[in-house]
């Protein structure tokens, strides 16, 4: 089930409210655990047995790791540590990556094994990350173990962070796991999250997804449709994903958990650095706090901190998908994070910031369009094709069509996905009757924004049948 | 108002809107069709442990949750009119409109279809034809009148044109592309309006050798309104539903449609069709794959075989006065090697009429 979904909106959002604000304080937790439940099984009915081994194997590890620290056995619950993340990688790994080294070990080795075509778990990346950092924690001594198996199967498969993230920390949610206020604010703030969220994704990500579809599907291609694409996805995937986090934030806030910031406007950033502050925040931080600082980080020699800088960004292309694309995706970013470092840097701070953005968007949109990419030749074509090195037309009428018919979403998702809108509402704020104008004119928008997000989410449905007409 | 009651107004709005839909769904009852789109909406799909295990049931549900999704028209037509008027894009699921006409775009070119229609013809011809006059004729769709010259994308005709010409043996072309206006095709369907379609008639005379008074015959115009055309719905604007205007004289009157499908005879307008799922099924009974219309007045022994599409209904009838009998098969219901079962091919005038839309989605020929 995802949450821009009339399924998950109109039956199983209204069926949790009513529940889980009719049971005892007590029970809320149970209720939501079982929702969790509901919510991942409708999505794999499978699969959820697998959910509930890892959360199993989590807090079982948990409770080894703490039982070895209270015994003072450093030795023996490093050992359990590392059993958890053995455990939870070798999961990824198998489920996530097992036809991705197959395919390469029969390429290097002109082998024959049979792929094993395993559907992805959903979530599988999210959860397996989310456990890890609790085992990890109980293991550093900065969280507390958790001894009772019903909270922390809920933190694991709290369904608004559980498919998508953001990568919620144990320590972020612990307190809020035994005991948690609601109040009329939180709620208020949920709504305007989530629906914020919804309309991300609903009114803008599908809809300059819708855009990207239509380049793919073109045999024509030109520059500017290269250029289209490029930036409709990159601003599809922010979208998309900002959204979403938006969304698990908001519903987190309905629930009384709250979740940390996972974006923060990343398309104004001056420097690679700073985007990848500002981008998936909680998954930048996980990989800091558990595989780069780890490994030494930047306290290292040079030629160590290149290794490490350039295995952490290798992992992190990995994460996101089974394919070298995503590899090279992520060791693109880890290259242009040595060069700012060494050369970029200096040279920017002599430049206006313009020229620091626009090289920033630059090499974002480029990296966006080899993250998409079916390959790695699909990746290259494609760039080959925005710098014009492509044998084709600059601009032909399908690609005017196209940028006119989709100029206004383009121009208000570029406007979104910058401050403005923010920076506005506090600058009428700050007026004279400010306070009163934004209060009146919040509600309306909101419910506006729900009702165009379910006419874009019904029309979905739309399918006329045509067969026989013509 | 203070933040405290705007917290709450927010926080109550919006449980409301979800709480109200929520019970509005469960309470209203499931419909079974859906004229808009004109097919069978999903009903509430029953629950089993396999097909929940397998996700079949979840799939159907998701469907049904949007099918059976209350006031759904009226969200359609919402998001429309905000992705028309407030995001100004220029197509809704391939629907756009000028000047109150709607049309759904097609494009691009499958030459690969092209060539796979052509050859279809070209089979029929081999199989059963050979030695009988044969034309092709090919009904432009509307975006060939408004497409270009208003930014849409749209087919190459012209290269369309050429495809069918290099790849069709032994048929004369009939152009009617020059015959035809956008005035000629109603406002809200993708057909062909049959009140204007003498200048079609007078170029398949001139070109099929009839009686070059065909198109000057009387006929009584009969106007049903409302009809609402099959981009109506699709469309989910707010638009004026138009005239549906059938000629019809004695002949046509007189004349004995039998429906092979169905093993019955009917006439040639079925004015009870007309306000139902689909109201140009008024001609010769809709989708049919093969009937006959026989003229008892007929002064020749002449008769016609048309391939044809639904665009083929409304013309048929004023071919009638030339000939005894009319044959008109649909090759999306009925395989080609089935045919001789129930055609006897022998010295008659044979039309391939097709239109665009069919023959740049030639797989649906059987």
């Amino acid at each position: 089930m995802v949450f821009a979904s009339i399924s998950f909106l109109y039956y199983f959002l209204p069926i949790v409210f009513i529940i889980y604000y009719l049971v005892p304080q007590a029970a809320q937790n149970i209720v939501l655990l079982l929702a969790s439940l509901v919510f991942y099984s409708y999505s794999e009915p499978v699969y959820i047995l697998l959910m509930l081994l890892a959360i199993l194997s989590g807090f079982l590890h948990g409770l080894v790791i703490d039982k070895f620290k209270s015994q003072k056995e450093e030795k023996y619950s490093r050992m359990a540590m590392i059993s958890s993340v053995v455990v939870s990688i070798s999961l990824l790994g198998f489920f996530k990556y097992a036809d991705f080294f197959i395919a390469n070990f029969n390429h290097v080795f002109k082998a024959n094994i049979s792929f094993l075509r395993l559907v992805q778990p959903i979530g599988i990346s999210f959860y397996t990350f989310q456990i890890l950092s609790y085992t990890i924690e109980v293991y550093r001594g900065s969280a507390d173990v958790q001894r009772n198996f019903l909270h922390f199967a809920l933190y694991v498969s709290l369904f608004p962070q559980l498919i998508a993230g953001p990568i919620v920390r144990y320590t972020t949610v612990a307190s809020a796991l035994d005991s948690r206020r609601h109040s009329w604010e939180d709620f208020a703030i949920g709504v305007r999250r989530f629906t914020i969220g919804l309309a991300k994704k609903v009114l803008l990500a599908n809809v300059l997804g819708e855009l990207c579809s239509a380049f793919k599907a073109v045999s024509e291609k030109t520059v500017l449709f290269y250029w289209l694409y490029a930036v409709a996805f990159t601003l599809q995937i922010y979208f998309d994903f900002s959204g979403y986090s938006d969304m698990a934030i908001g519903l987190g806030k309905f629930f009384g958990f709250h979740f940390l910031e996972n974006f923060n406007y990343p398309y104004i950033a001056q420097s690679i650095t700073e985007f990848w502050r500002r981008w998936h925040i909680s998954l930048g931080t996980w990989f800091r706090d558990y595989l780069y600082i780890p490994l030494g980080g930047n306290r290292v020699s040079t030629a160590r901190w290149l290794f490490n800088i350039l295995l952490v960004w290798l992992v992190t292309g990995f994460w996101h998908g089974a394919d070298w694309n995503f590899i090279i995706w992520g060791l693109f970013f880890g290259l242009l994070l040595i060069l700012e470092k060494y050369f970029y840097h200096y040279l920017f701070a002599k430049l206006p910031p313009f020229f620091s953005h626009l090289y920033v968007l630059f090499c974002v949109i480029i990296g966006f369009v080899i993250f998409d990419a079916g390959g790695i030749y699909d990746g290259v074509s494609s760039v080959m094709g925005m710098l014009g090195l492509l044998e084709m037309p600059l601009f032909n009428q399908e690609a005017l069509y196209y940028l006119q018919s989709y100029a206004v979403v383009l121009l208000l998702a570029i406007i979104g996905s910058t401050p403005l809108f923010n920076v506005l509402v506090r600058k009428v704020k700050s007026k004279k009757h400010g306070e009163l104008i934004v209060n009146l004119v919040e509600p309306v928008f909101l419910l506006v924004l729900l009702l165009m997000v379910t006419a874009y989410l019904v029309d979905g449905s739309f399918n006329p049948f045509l067969y026989f007409r013509f | 108002m203070n933040s405290t009651v705007k917290n709450k107004l927010v926080s109550i709005s919006f449980v409301f809107v979800l709480a109200v839909i929520f019970l509005l769904n469960l309470i209203c009852p499931s419909q079974d069709l859906s004229f808009s789109e004109r097919r069978k909406l999903q009903q509430f799909p029953a629950v089993t442990f396999s097909s929940f295990l397998d996700g079949s049931w979840i799939d159907k549900f998701e469907k049904y949750s949007l099918d059976q999704f209350v006031f759904r028209e009226e969200f359609r037509t919402l998001k429309a009119a905000v992705l028309f008027k407030l995001f100004r894009q220029k197509d809704n699921n391939g629907i756009y409109l000028i000047n109150e006409h709607v049309f759904k775009m097609e494009y691009p070119l499958k030459e690969r279809s092209i060539e796979k229609a052509a050859q279809k013809l070209n089979e029929i011809y081999d199989y059963y034809l050979q030695g009988m006059n044969v034309y092709y004729a090919i009904i432009p769709d509307k975006n060939y009148f408004a497409a270009a010259q208003n930014g849409y994308p749209c087919l190459d005709y012209q290269r369309l044109l050429e495809l069918m010409n290099e790849n069709v043996r032994n048929m004369k072309y009939v152009d009617l592309f020059n015959c035809l206006t956008l005035a000629d095709y109603y406002r809200t369907d993708l057909h062909w309006r049959q009140d204007r379609l003498q200048p079609v008639v007078a170029q398949l005379a001139r070109e099929m050798d009839l009686s070059p008074n065909l198109a000057a015959r009387q006929y009584i115009s009969v106007t049903k309104y409302p009809f609402y055309g099959a981009y109506f719905g699709q469309a989910a604007l707010p638009l004026e539903p138009e005239e549906l205007i059938y000629l019809t004289n004695a002949t046509i009157e007189d004349a004995v449609v039998y429906n092979y499908d169905k093993k019955e005879y009917r006439k040639v307008y079925e004015a009870e069709k007309f306000g139902q799922i689909d109201s140009y099924d008024l001609f010769l009974s809709g989708a049919v794959a093969l009937l006959t219309i026989e003229n008892p007045h007929a002064q020749s022994q002449k008769e016609l075989i048309i391939f044809r599409d639904s665009y083929g209904s409304s013309l048929a009838p004023l071919l009638l006065e030339e000939y005894q009998k009319i044959t008109l098969i649909d090759l999306r219901y009925i395989a080609t090697h089935k045919l001789g079962e129930f055609i006897d091919f022998k010295d008659q005038d044979v039309l391939f009429l097709y239109s665009v839309l069919i023959l740049n989605n030639s797989e649906m020929l059987k």
